[in-house]
């Protein structure tokens, strides 16, 4: 029997189509043949990219935009949206409209270009982590902005447009529709219970057990229970905390193991799986929020997105959640 | 003093004989070519001074023409000219010196092509 699941922070019903029966065997990732040659991301090759914004690892007494670095941030070299300019609100009518300003940067996570992510070693990962909350610091000075969205394409399928391991934030001036959603479904909450909604879904999925995939002392990974994709995951503190900028280092640490972890097992589910990820955290300049929490999404791209799905907002998903997390649970690393 | 030669990579008939009259008047010499893989065997037997690379082509797209280039001869400046904004999201075309949407007007062209090639 197929199943309607509700997410209870969106209010997004999605269909677990249960009886397809799908294993991590049946997710056929096309092959994608690695092309190598010249990357514009690649040591050496700095000038071919905007400036740096960021870097770390720089050896000392080596110039700004050198091929000596461990983690390098740049500004898209052809964004979407300009920095330049003011916003210039207007209406049209009972439309709205701005320019399109907005900082588009690309965090160049490791050196070497055939390291992925997953495999990353400690002291190489947590650098993205740091350069994450560096950037959203640094571009919160700017009124303009109101939001900053973190994200990460891996794999064609998942809209890489480079083999070379990466990252990307783009900083806007409205908060997006999906996380609008998500403040504005947990703070519902919120006033009805006095509770905040994501610190309720770790205490309920700790204690059932059946989609929590792994854990540290500081975050848990779960498969949600109204998943869009086969295999989606969340990445959530255990402390309650609405600001990703405000972590300790220890705490980027903590997630740091967590994420590798994760990443790893739905690597070794399904070998190569194209994936995305976000950041939810709350809006720039915003005071800590009490009905939000911080918090990461994994979700990888093993099914088509078509007219049923694009049109009503739902979402077909052959694998239950609770059969993903199974699987990502005892999967050998 | 030798003309500076330009490479023009692009399917349209009709760029190719605008571009290369306007830039035959600018006092360069113009080679085309109408594909990923002729303007790669161009490219290796008679290298360019500057190459205008389409990107929307038939077979090789021009993305993977630039790379190609780059591997050859990183130095030499490539300029895509493309009819579409969407290729901007390729990260693949950070490879190259410009990326000037086309238009009626091409001073915008002109002026990236003469950044890279006047003394």
């Amino acid at each position: 029997m197929p199943e309607l699941r509700k997410d209870p922070i969106l209010g997004r019903w999605i269909i677990i189509a249960r009886e397809r029966g799908k294993r991590p065997t049946d997710f056929i990732i096309e092959d994608v043949e690695t092309k190598g040659g010249f990357c514009p991301l690649c040591p050496g090759n700095e000038k071919t990219t905007p400036p740096e914004v960021l870097v770390y690892g720089r050896e000392p007494g080596m110039p700004p935009n050198s091929s000596s670095w461990r983690l390098r941030v740049v500004p898209n070299k052809y964004p979407a949206l300009v920095i330049e300019g003011d916003l210039d609100k207007q209406g049209e009518g009972l439309y709205d409209r701005m320019n399109g300003i907005g900082a588009h940067e690309v965090i160049v996570e490791s050196p070497s270009h055939d390291d992925r992510f997953a495999y990353l070693p400690h002291e190489q990962m947590i650098l993205t982590f740091r350069a994450f909350q560096e950037r959203i610091r640094d571009l919160a000075k700017d009124p303009r902005f109101r939001y900053v969205m973190v994200f990460k394409n891996f794999g064609k399928a998942a809209g890489a447009s480079l083999e070379h391991s990466h990252s990307q934030l783009v900083a806007l001036p409205v908060v997006p529709r999906m996380v609008v959603s998500e403040l504005d479904g947990s703070l519902s909450y919120f006033k009805y219970k006095d509770r905040c909604i994501f610190c309720d879904i770790i205490r309920q999925e700790m204690q059932q057990n059946v989609r929590l995939v792994c854990e540290n002392d500081e975050f848990v990974t779960l498969t949600p229970f109204a998943p869009r994709t086969p295999f989606e995951m969340w990445i959530m503190p255990r402390r309650h905390d609405s600001s990703y900028i405000e972590q300790a280092d220890h705490t980027l640490s903590s997630l740091t193991d967590i994420f590798s972890e994760t990443l790893r097992r739905l690597d070794a589910c399904i070998p190569g799986i194209p994936y995305n990820f976000v950041l939810h955290t709350q809006p720039l300049r915003s005071s800590p929020l009490e009905h939000y929490h911080w918090h990461f999404e994994i979700v990888p791209k093993v099914t088509s997105i078509a007219g049923f799905e694009w049109g009503s907002g739902f979402y077909i998903n052959p694998m239950p959640p609770e059969d993903a997390c199974r699987y990502l649970r005892e999967v050998e690393l | 003093m030798a003309e500076k030669k330009i490479l023009l990579v692009d399917d349209e008939e009709g760029i190719q004989l605008l571009y290369r009259e306007e830039f035959e008047d600018e006092g360069f010499s113009v080679t085309s070519a109408y594909n990923g893989e002729e303007a790669l065997k161009l490219f290796r037997e008679d290298p360019p001074d500057l190459v205008i690379l389409d990107i929307n082509m038939p077979g090789m797209n021009g993305i993977e023409v630039l790379r190609q280039m780059k591997e050859m001869k990183p130095d030499l400046p490539v300029i895509l000219s493309s009819a579409y904004q969407e290729y901007k999201q390729d990260f693949g075309t950070w490879a190259s010196e410009e990326y000037i949407v086309k238009s009626a007007n091409m001073d915008e062209l002109k002026a990236a092509v003469h950044k890279y090639l006047d003394d």
